[in-house]
């Protein structure tokens, strides 16, 4: 048994703490967030946990108003896909960022988003 | 792989029930079966398709209540759950059981009934169909993950509002044509534009609605249908694809990389291409969902699904006619039921018993089935002698 390079639980820890993780390929050098079991690149299963910058730029963006149940009192709030400075890309709410401001391209940082005791992926202004 | 043919189908109407999924599955099972002119013992193996029945209807184990209401308690039965493309996924086992020649006769469909909790209630419960620590935890909405496609498509091809819009209507239009269809009214372009915002650039009249509902194909060996009351309908493929689950992982948002996959491996083993579709029933969820799947099955060209609409290609009567039935927009989508219930029109279309919404001369079919996030697809084709 392999313990993997880093735990979703261990991923959104190190988050909470305001660093973002990735993990790399140790064959082929292909950098995954989250991780996963097996290299999408080369199929090899050795990776090791490296750290993100969080800087990155968006690349598609929506503003949810019809919400479930758990954020409606946050509604209208934004969501974004991320590009991230090192190739990979993830899913964010939007924090601080007046919603007429968002456009494709608009630079962001990576910071924690919280909600009811638990960690998620949120990023702010650059 | 043995042939296989659809030869019986039965859909409730869509819309709302006060009825259990069990029950609306076994009224379409009912029909279907009386279609196929077969008694239910002749049934070897029932495969259903049922999402969200734990969440509004507290209910698991839907694939024997379904076999139990419908009076076939004792046939195999299984439960697919590919969030929307549930009872596709149904169906290409299905094809694949008959296929191989462990059944000659088997029964595939689905039901799901949602109306009976509130707006907010099954916004949550479809958004399960995104991953549960990474995006639901953002607030994530069916609605915002095909926003974002959408976004990504207008920015990338010039897609407009309006031509999102235009799918609204196209669909609606057909819907008129459809007794079985959830909405049978036509709107404008304006009432789309206009309508509320649901997940920006969606609006809510880019939006299908929730649904109850329950549709059933019956499929048999080549031996059974060529004896059957009504002219075969030949299953010509069955592909399934799939995709990353998270948002993140996909490349390029403006395309559905398992739509693309799905369709080339049903092309293949039919031997066909998109020159040879006649008519069309696709995964049009949100009127953005339409056009992209209009490009992914190869149909128009990456980025022209929005002009095709526009120029009304798409229509009744147009070069490449999607969505006859009304689609998921008009028809309606019950979610379990959806894949069974596209097929089932598309076998309606090639028995030419389509009435004022039938495609001319319509020879070979496809239905696309899409779950979820994007992550699941299925695409058949169908043919007849």
């Amino acid at each position: 048994m392999t313990e993997p390079a880093i735990s979703q639980k261990a991923f959104f820890e190190k988050a909470g703490a305001g660093q973002l993780m990735g993990v790399r390929c140790q064959r082929c050098g292909a950098l995954a967030i989250p991780p996963k079991e097996f290299c999408p690149s080369c199929g090899e299963r050795a990776w090791e946990p490296v750290p993100l910058s969080g800087e990155g730029t968006i690349a598609s963006f929506t503003v949810i108003r019809v919400a479930p149940r758990a954020h409606a009192a946050d509604a209208p709030y934004a969501i974004a896909a991320v590009q991230l400075k090192e190739g990979v890309s993830l899913l964010g709410r939007l924090i601080d960022i007046p919603l007429e401001r968002l456009a494709i391209g608009l630079p962001v940082r990576f910071r924690p988003f919280t909600r009811g005791g638990q960690t998620a992926v949120g990023f702010g202004p650059a | 792989m043995r042939r296989v043919a659809v030869i019986g189908v039965g859909v409730t109407k869509f819309g709302r029930h006060e009825r259990t999924s069990a029950e609306l599955f076994a009224e379409a099972a009912g029909d279907a079966l009386v279609d196929a002119g077969l008694p239910p013992s002749a049934i070897q193996a029932l495969y259903y398709g049922n999402v969200v029945g734990s969440e509004t209807e507290k209910q698991l184990h839907t694939g024997p209540q379904a076999a139990s209401v419908l009076g076939i308690p004792t046939v195999p039965t299984t439960r697919f759950e590919t969030a929307c493309a549930s009872s596709h996924a149904a169906f290409r086992h299905a094809v694949m059981e008959i296929g191989s020649g462990v059944s000659d006769v088997v029964l595939v469909g689905g039901a799901e009934r949602v109306l009976n909790v509130t707006t907010e209630e099954s916004t949550e419960y479809f958004a399960y169909a995104s991953d549960a620590r990474w995006e639901q935890t953002l607030g994530l909405t069916f609605p915002g993950v095909f926003a974002l496609v959408a976004r990504a498509h207008m920015a990338k091809y010039g897609t407009t509002e309006a031509q999102m819009a235009a799918v609204a209507v196209k669909n609606h239009k057909h819907g008129t044509r459809n007794p079985k269809a959830q909405f049978q009214k036509e709107i404008t372009l304006e009432q789309v534009l206009k309508s509320p915002m649901v997940a920006d650039p969606l609006k809510l009249y880019d939006c299908c609605p929730f649904t109850d509902g329950g549709a059933a194909v019956v499929l048999a060996s080549e031996e059974v249908a060529r004896k059957a009351r009504r002219r075969p309908i030949w299953v010509l493929a069955s592909a399934a694809a799939s995709d990353w689950m998270l948002i993140g992982d996909k490349r390029d948002l403006s395309r559905v990389p398992a739509t693309e996959r799905a369709a080339a491996s049903a092309y293949s083993q039919a031997g066909l291409g998109p020159q040879d579709i006649n008519v069309v029933e696709l995964h049009d969820c949100f009127t953005i969902a339409e056009i992209v799947a209009t490009e992914g099955l190869g149909l128009f060209e990456p980025g022209t699904g929005g002009i095709a609409a526009e120029k009304g290609w798409t229509s009744v009567g147009g070069k490449m006619p999607v969505n006859p039935s009304g689609g998921l927009k008009a028809k309606g989508h019950p979610i379990g039921a959806t894949g069974a219930a596209q097929i089932a029109e598309i076998v309606t279309q090639l028995r030419e018993d389509a009435g004022p919404r039938q495609v001319d001369g319509a020879r070979v079919g496809l239905t696309h089935t899409l779950g979820g996030n994007t992550a699941t697809v299925l695409v058949s084709l169908f043919g007849r002698d």
